[in-house]
């Protein structure tokens, strides 16, 4: 890679993925609940750290460091989503309710007959 | 099909981590990648899948801007002054029925625009997905399955 | 001005928004109010972590916090998965009930 290019690029690029991972913890601050919330960390804290993973890849140049940060950046990608939705199944099936203000829930017709233990229905 | 190939992906992921690039490495990383897969043998599935490269290369683009565009239109919605939110889940039937079709598609979905899968009905027929903007659940519907449904069924079919 | 004097500023750019966004996810943490919003947090948490250990990599150009991020990033997956297996067994309110159907 040559010299200036690849700094100016890693730059943007931290950057960027910085003000994304500030936007991500924004939204877990102001959404209402714990499924929108989801939205913001999924999306945007991923993003976020992925761009500062890959501008690190860009700054080192060498091939067996960079093949290493990009591998990094395929597991981040393939689990951020896997953990967000098994955080999401567990919340609702735990009886975690929406925000009130949502306006359909297709799920809860599903749910109605209690799972194992028994927890579904309880109220919290 | 070239035996042991999933063994051998394997060793050469570990090899590309790990970072030593030689005959000793690849041979441990081959072991690892086949105590690993031993482990998880019955939770393997045994179908034939065929690969489409260029409808995955389609695939993995539209994923990257799909990606993007959600970032974006999340900042977008957490840094407006007055959130106007209409959060749900919705029902989506799925036209995939094989499992790692369905994980795909779970976590493409996760990760576009102003959705999130929430859980798989015991049939597998049905996908929950929480919306950010439920406000036209139709739309949502039609915009999964004209788009990444119809990729992965494109690229694995 | 020079790339390495660009790159230079950017990461210190970047160390500062990444701090306020760290300070802003432990105020989540802290006010919770549920479980999973406190899982979720952590889970921000780590990839702001990751994100800091990248920025930390860039300045110091030392090659070993790749393999940092990357086990961090592991740690991180295997914690949120093994919190949301404790959530759907029922979380605090479970262990509670059974220590108290145990009691004589």
């Amino acid at each position: 890679m040559i010299d200036g290019i690849g700094d100016y690029l890693a730059g943007a690029l931290i950057v960027v993925g910085a003000l994304f991972a500030l936007t991500a913890s924004f939204g877990l601050l102001r959404l209402p609940d714990v499924y929108t919330r989801m939205h913001a960390a999924s999306k945007a804290g991923t993003l976020g750290s992925c761009l500062m993973l890959i501008a690190l890849a860009v700054h080192i140049g060498e091939f067996a460091t960079t093949l290493r940060a990009l591998a990094g950046v395929v597991f981040f990608l393939l689990t951020a989503p896997i953990s967000a939705h098994l955080l999401a199944k567990a919340a609702y099936s735990a009886g975690y309710r929406m925000w009130r203000g949502s306006v359909s829930d297709d799920l809860a017709e599903t749910v109605t007959a209690p799972k194992k233990n028994g927890l579904v229905g309880t109220e919290r | 099909m070239i035996p042991f190939r999933n063994e051998l992906i394997l060793a050469l992921v570990w090899v590309a981590i790990s970072g030593s690039y030689s005959i000793p490495n690849l041979a441990f990383g081959f072991v690892i990648g086949w105590i690993v897969l031993f482990l998880v043998r019955e939770q393997l599935q045994t179908t034939k899948v065929v690969i489409r490269p260029i409808a995955l290369l389609l695939l993995i683009a539209l994923f990257i801007k799909e990606l993007v565009l959600s970032a974006f239109k999340v900042a977008k919605l957490v840094l407006s002054p007055r959130m106007d939110i209409k959060p749900g889940i919705f029902a989506y039937p799925l036209k995939v029925d094989r499992d790692f079709e369905i994980t795909l598609l779970a976590n493409l979905i996760t990760l576009t625009p102003g959705t999130l899968s929430v859980d798989v009905s015991d049939d597998r027929r049905t996908l929950f997905v929480h919306g950010m903007d439920c406000s036209d659940p139709d739309q949502a519907r039609r915009d999964i399955s004209q788009g990444f449904e119809r990729r992965i069924l494109e690229a694995f079919r | 001005m020079s790339g390495a004097a660009f790159l230079n500023i950017c990461a210190t750019f970047a160390l500062g928004v990444l701090t306020i966004s760290f300070l802003l996810v432990v105020v989540r943490v802290l006010k919770g109010p549920s479980l999973p919003d406190r899982i979720l947090a952590l889970d921000m948490l780590v990839a702001v972590a990751i994100g800091f250990i990248a920025v930390l990599g860039l300045r110091s150009g030392v090659t070993l916090y790749v393999d940092v991020a990357i086990a961090l990033g592991l740690v991180g997956f295997l914690a949120t998965v093994a919190f949301a297996r404790f959530v759907m067994s029922g979380g605090v309110d479970a262990i509670k009930e059974e220590a108290e159907e145990d009691r004589p």
